[in-house]
């Protein structure tokens, strides 16, 4: 149980309690009898916490008071079996009435203290007690030290009204109460402990340091009341969130080292307290962050110290700047993702009406409002990207809320320009290319790509296309309807085209085996580089050639003239009348288009009969041709019918003609039979016609 | 060509069986709708130029599917436009499926109907998986056997249902000879169990289909060749034999046979001028020239006039007509 007797102390047994205080208590001279020197004792405090756990905890306490502690203390065993009775030599008592030090005594419970009511410090240090008990009595108690010792409860302390100084680091204790007798609390160090949550400390409207470190906190509110609280350590805890520090008019410093932090929300409370200089968040999260410097210094411009390192004013200038910068990063990127957001549902919405359009999902909701809205093109940013969006009533984030929850969004088309890419998604995005852009974005576009559009349409505006965009060199489809080898036919007529991507995605006629080299044959005049990613090698130009050529031949050498003049001649009468419509007046113009067709036609006068008109167009053209065959038939019928009578005619002459003969000679032969009378008949036919 | 029954036709119905009208409709269509272009150069010229393409056969290039219908001497043309144009791929090897010939088709033809190569293609796949592939000479002749007789095929379809389902057609015709009637053989109950119908029987109904139809059929001299080594045939199995036979294809006169499918030095010829021509080509190209003669190939394109033979051979048996129906009555 307890061991034997209690030896002596040497003066030396310096330990520094750590907790950044500088305390003063200045024992007072008691009047009559006891005449106790007078002693500073000065308990200097530092603030270095050992870590965890490896290192000893150093508690140290510097005294200075002389080195000489004889005191003899003899505990003997009292009628209560438990606890022992400490008595000290009376002459002890009178040199150190008012402290008492029972260090190391490997007590595990308070003995009893008899006839030491002037106590005002008790030191329990390094010991094995599990309970504060039996120092009720001790009702002028000033400084209490139970530091490490097992004490797993805070009780007994309900009649130390004075006290002042609790020090109960390097226990065992969950939870704080039972300190609401002591008001005049000026230092509580709970450090070391199983604590979980501040609670019960409201009432100590004078303490001045609390020390929680090294406890199981998790977050810190509840500390309100604690008007004289100037140092609050909660080092090595697991806080996460800090709140209530604003209600603190004295705190100075805030120790939160090592703890679970990770955004300046989370302790945001802080930026409203006026009177902290002195701050750490080192071993946080948050302390790992790129913004953090700055970000600490911008919200809380009180601050002195971070990190027990002084501000200078350079750092506080280059904080506001770098929290500007930030700002104004962030804000242009919440409009980008609003854009970028804004995008992707118009994209969304072009994509099911183009599933609609190709029938695959049937039209369920009908509820969709059409606005036949007008392109209107935004302000030209920094970056050279500009994005057209049809018009909308209400502001974009209205407009993108509303959207985000209800999907009726109108947009059915979408143009953007993105450096050197020109994407359109939907059919109403061709107008686009009705617009005048400027010579400078029009000559970057280098690539033109296609999205739920279908290919007949596109073919239509090409030459448009040749035109207003004259660098545009790689073709992209996706969701286009290629389903015919023919289709490709129509990029013939483009000026130039290195590279061309067509994605299987809506576009059935990748799947045909001879597709890529279709394409080489008929755009072999383009030289491509590229066909859907992969480089163009000598030996697909040669099979391309092989396997279509003849086709090429057979199709320029072996139509008869006029059909070569005529299939020529439509696609150039098209071109022509294209640019008659728009820039025609200017000569040079159509010098170029002459030296165009001139160079077209003798390039590939072999292929050029090789053409595509749209499924529309053919069949107009066909309904007009039906006019013209009916004419034709009937013309021909006539013809006929002219020729077969002239035939039967003819052939009923055949017929008769023999008979017709015979009776003609008959009748002439009869009529010379007389000759006289005959002479005289034609003598008197002559004499009749005068 | 002087046979009396030509002079027998009213001068209208003759020059029709002849397609002579459909052509002369044709060119004075193509007349008017490029006589701007054609004033330029004549009118004598331009006739001249459309009757020797329609000689020649290039007549239906880059035609309408309408055109391209309207006389077997179009269909016949057709094919072997799409022969020569695409023996290439089957050279090369290639299985393509139903679609992709469809396309090639279509690069000649740009309105196809997809239902003749559909029908074409199962001809070949049986009726398996549409999307199987096909090799070229397979997919050509049972093509050809499609488009150049699709009236009669539709017909012989109607008339295989009716054998199936037990109803004889033959009751129905009065064939100019009486040979016909004591043909009634109720072979209903057989059919319905057994697959297809019965050679002879089939055959019997083709012949007399084929004296009535006002559409070209093949030979049925032929047909009864093709099938005279079955017993029962099903639909499908008949449209094979058609089109594996060689006589028919010859008959035809569209395409060389089946051997020589890949065969055509002219073009080869041709292809290799082509070859030479891109640009910094590496000279590696060997197309094996299959020069080594076939002397049995029909000469190659330039102003020969090659007759459809079957109406040459229809007048055959008609002339001969008389034999085949004692033949008939005998057996």
């Amino acid at each position: 149980m307890i061991p034997g007797k209690y030896r002596s102390v040497s003066g030396r047994a310096a330990s520094n309690v750590n907790c950044g205080l500088h305390l003063v208590i200045q024992t007072s001279s008691l009047p009559e009898k006891n005449k106790v020197r007078f002693e500073k004792v000065e308990f200097r405090l530092n603030k270095e916490t050992s870590s965890f756990p490896g290192r000893l905890l150093q508690h140290d306490l510097e005294r200075n008071y002389s080195s000489r502690q004889g005191d003899h203390i003899n505990l003997v065993s009292s009628s209560m079996p438990s606890f022992p009775i400490l008595q000290r030599s009376s002459e002890e008592k009178i040199l150190y009435s008012d402290r008492l030090t029972l260090e190391r005594q490997k007590l595990t419970v308070c003995p009893i203290i008899d006839g030491e009511e002037h106590l005002r410090l008790l030191n329990f240090q390094h010991n094995f007690i599990t309970r504060i008990q039996n120092i009720s009595n001790l009702q002028r108690l000033i400084f209490l030290d139970l530091y490490d010792n097992q004490i797993e409860e805070i009780s007994g302390l309900s009649t130390l009204r004075s006290l002042r100084v609790l020090l109960l680091g390097k226990n065992r204790i969950k939870k704080i109460s039972n300190l609401e007798n002591l008001k005049s609390l000026d230092v509580l160090d709970l450090h070391g402990n199983q604590i979980t949550k501040i609670e019960n400390v409201n009432h100590l409207c004078d303490l001045r340091v609390l020390n929680l470190a090294r406890n199981l906190l998790s977050h810190v509110d509840n500390l309100n009341g604690l008007d004289s609280l100037t140092e609050l350590n909660l080092r090595h805890n697991q806080i996460t969130f800090v709140r209530d520090v604003d209600n603190l008019p004295c705190l100075q410093r805030l120790f939160l080292s090592f703890n679970n932090i990770s955004t300046f929300e989370s302790v945001c409370c802080l930026a409203d307290s006026t009177s902290l200089s002195d701050i750490t968040f080192d071993g946080n999260p948050i302390a790992q962050e790129s913004w953090y410097k700055h970000t600490i210094l911008q919200n809380m411009m009180q601050l002195r110290q971070l990190d027990m390192k002084r501000i200078t004013e350079e750092e506080r200038r280059m904080a506001s700047v770098v929290a500007k910068k930030e700002e104004e990063k962030k804000r242009e990127s919440h409009k980008q993702s609003l854009l970028k957001e804004k995008k992707r549902l118009i994209i969304n919405n072009v994509a099911r009406k183009w599933d609609l359009q190709q029938n695959r999902i049937t039209n369920i909701a009908t509820n969709q409002e059409r606005k036949d809205s007008d392109s209107q093109d935004n302000s030209q940013n920094d970056g050279g990207t500009m994005s057209a969006f049809p018009e909308e009533t209400g502001s974009l984030d209205s407009g993108l809320t509303s959207a985000l929850q209800g999907l009726s969004v109108t947009d059915t088309h979408l143009v953007e320009v993105d450096g050197d890419t020109l994407s359109l998604y939907g059919s109403g995005a061709l107008e686009c290319l009705d617009r005048n852009w400027s010579v400078q974005t029009a000559g970057m576009v280098t690539t033109v790509s296609f999205t739920f559009i279908e290919f007949d349409e596109i073919v239509q505006v090409l030459p448009k296309l040749k035109i207003k965009f004259p660098n545009s060199l790689h073709l992209k489809f996706k969701e286009t309807n290629l389903v015919m080898l023919q289709q490709f036919n129509a990029l013939a007529q483009l000026r130039r085209v290195d590279q061309l991507t067509v994605d299987p995605q809506g576009n059935p006629v990748v799947n045909f085996t001879l597709w890529k080299y279709y394409v080489l044959f008929r755009l072999s005049h383009f030289s491509m580089q590229k066909i859907n990613g992969t480089e163009v090698t000598q030996n697909d130009m040669i099979m391309a050639e092989r396997l279509f050529g003849i086709l090429a031949h057979v199709a320029s050498s072996e139509l008869p003239q006029y059909r070569l003049i005529s299939i020529l001649g439509d696609a150039r009468k098209k071109q022509f009348r294209y640019l008659l419509e728009t820039k025609g007046k200017k000569p040079g113009i159509v010098n170029e288009e002459n030296n165009d067709s001139k160079r077209l036609v003798g390039e590939n006068t072999n292929r050029a009969t090789l053409n595509y008109t749209t499924r529309d167009f053919y069949n107009e053209k066909l309904e007009e041709i039906k006019e013209k065959k009916k004419f034709c038939k009937t013309y021909i019928e006539d013809l006929v019918k002219e020729a077969t009578e002239i035939n039967m005619k003819n052939e009923a002459l055949q017929k008769l003609w023999p008979q017709m003969f015979i009776e003609l000679v008959r009748d002439a032969v009869i009529e010379i039979r007389n000759k006289n009378s005959y002479m005289k008949i034609c003598l008197q036919q002559i004499t009749d016609q005068k | 060509m002087l046979s009396p029954e030509r002079l027998a036709l009213p001068d209208y119905e003759y020059l029709a069986q002849r397609h002579v009208l459909t052509y002369m409709e044709d060119a004075v269509c193509q007349l008017l709708e490029n006589k701007e272009d054609i004033s330029q150069y004549g009118i004598a010229r331009f006739f001249t130029e459309y009757f020797n393409s329609v000689c020649q056969g290039t007549h239906i290039l880059f035609r309408e599917f309408s055109f391209i219908q309207a006389t077997p001497h179009n269909r016949a043309s057709f094919l072997r436009a799409f022969w020569r144009c695409f023996r290439t791929v089957g050279k090369n090897g290639d299985l393509l499926t139903m679609r992709e010939y469809h396309c090639l088709l279509q690069l000649l033809c740009p309105d196809f109907p997809l239902e003749l190569t559909q029908k074409a293609a199962r001809i070949v796949l049986m009726d398996d998986a549409m999307d199987c592939l096909m090799s070229f000479s397979d997919f050509l002749l049972a093509f050809q056997i499609q488009f150049y007789y699709s009236e009669f095929l539709e017909s012989v379809a109607a008339i295989y249902q009716d054998l199936l389902s037990g109803k004889n057609p033959n009751t129905v015709i009065v064939p100019t000879s009486s040979s016909g009637q004591h043909r009634q053989r109720p072979a209903l109950g057989e059919a319905s169990t057994l697959e297809g119908v019965e050679a002879s029987l089939f055959c019997q109904c083709l012949e007399n289909l084929c004296d009535r139809h006002k559409y070209s059929c093949p030979p049925p001299a032929l047909v009864k060749e093709a099938l005279s080594d079955v017993q029962r045939l099903t639909f499908c199995g008949f449209l094979v034999a058609l089109s594996k036979h060689n006589g028919i294809n010859q008959a035809l006169g569209a395409l060389p046979d089946k051997g020589d499918l890949m065969h055509d030095p002219a073009m080869d010829a041709e292809l290799e001028r082509l070859l030479v021509q891109i640009p910094g080509l590496v000279n590696s190209v060997t197309a094996g020239p299959e020069a080594s003669c076939l002397p049995s190939r029909p000469p190659p394109r330039v102003g020969s006039p090659w007759r459809p033979l079957h109406h040459a051979r229809k007048v055959d048996a008609e002339s001969d007509g008389s034999t085949e129906e004692t033949d008939e009555s005998e057996t």
